[in-house]
């Protein structure tokens, strides 16, 4: 087997986080635009693997696993805040959050 | 079929990105929510599979599939089921300006990303193995054992606070 370089894995990370910005921009549905941050994150990930893998270190993956499960907690903490507004507000419409709009 | 063989990794490179662009933008585009978090799911089975295949990283890949894929969605779909949304906030609104701007916001993180650092050096090995979970677990409970107790502190703060947010108020 070859070996492709490095920029191919970064531009694929690239455009998964580019999905998962524009995601964030256009739904209104607070989940998905939970699920596009984790989309976001995903990408970052593939470009830490490919460019640790290009080094020839191990750290890129650690990064990785540490990425991992500040995902996990990030996931908690936001479920936890989307399920008490839903609470009060019986959605979970991002643009109707503006209780603290000046 | 020999002489195919030097295209192998760019066959290869092509699948993993298309069903990388077409999981993805299956998130942002499908409107049921319960479908945009399963195509979240494919999203992460696939990069699992490029992580095992490609970056010869076969202990991140089952952890990916075990804590994305398994732990984090299926907790993100159970949310999703309790709370019976109703049609129309599944929608688009005022989509073709938001469009606009997600796309504007798209080309400028393209444009620095490339224009600041445009030539990455080195390859990446393509199905040879990596480094295995051994010389991964060394490095953690050795360099980076303060991050990792600091990370078992951040997830043991998350839980307590996602208790006190979401409980009922007495």
């Amino acid at each position: 087997m070859g070996a492709l370089p490095v920029y191919h894995y970064v531009g694929m990370g690239l455009l998964l986080f580019l999905i998962g910005a524009v995601g964030v921009i256009i739904r209104r549905n607070a989940i998905v635009m939970f699920l596009c941050l984790e989309l976001m994150l995903n990408g970052v990930n593939v470009i830490f693997m490919a460019l640790g893998r290009a080094k020839g270190s191990v750290e890129g993956q650690v990064i990785v696993l540490f990425v991992m499960a500040v995902a996990a907690a990030e996931a908690a903490i936001g479920m936890a805040i989307i399920t008490s507004y839903y609470r009060t507000h019986r959605s979970v419409d991002a643009d109707k959050a503006d209780l603290m709009k000046w | 079929m020999s002489h195919l063989l030097p295209y192998m990794p760019y066959a290869l490179l092509l699948l993993f990105t298309l069903a990388l662009a077409v999981t993805g933008l299956g998130v942002i585009i499908l409107p049921n929510p319960v479908h945009a978090a399963l195509a979240l799911l494919a999203n992460l089975v696939v990069t699992s599979l490029l992580y095992l295949v490609m970056l010869g990283a076969p202990f991140v890949a089952m952890v990916q599939l075990i804590v994305y894929a398994g732990a984090i969605l299926v907790f993100i779909l159970f949310v999703i089921m309790l709370m019976n949304l109703r049609k129309e906030e599944y929608t688009f609104k005022v989509w073709p300006m938001r469009a606009l701007l997600g796309i504007g916001a798209a080309a400028i993180f393209f444009f620095q990303i490339f224009a600041l650092n445009p030539n990455f050096a080195g390859k990446a090995l393509l199905g040879a193995q990596g480094p295995d979970a051994k010389v991964l677990a060394d490095l953690i409970f050795s360099k980076y054992l303060m991050p990792f107790e600091l990370v078992s502190l951040l997830i043991f703060a998350a839980a307590v606070g996602a208790i006190a947010l979401a409980k009922k108020k007495a």
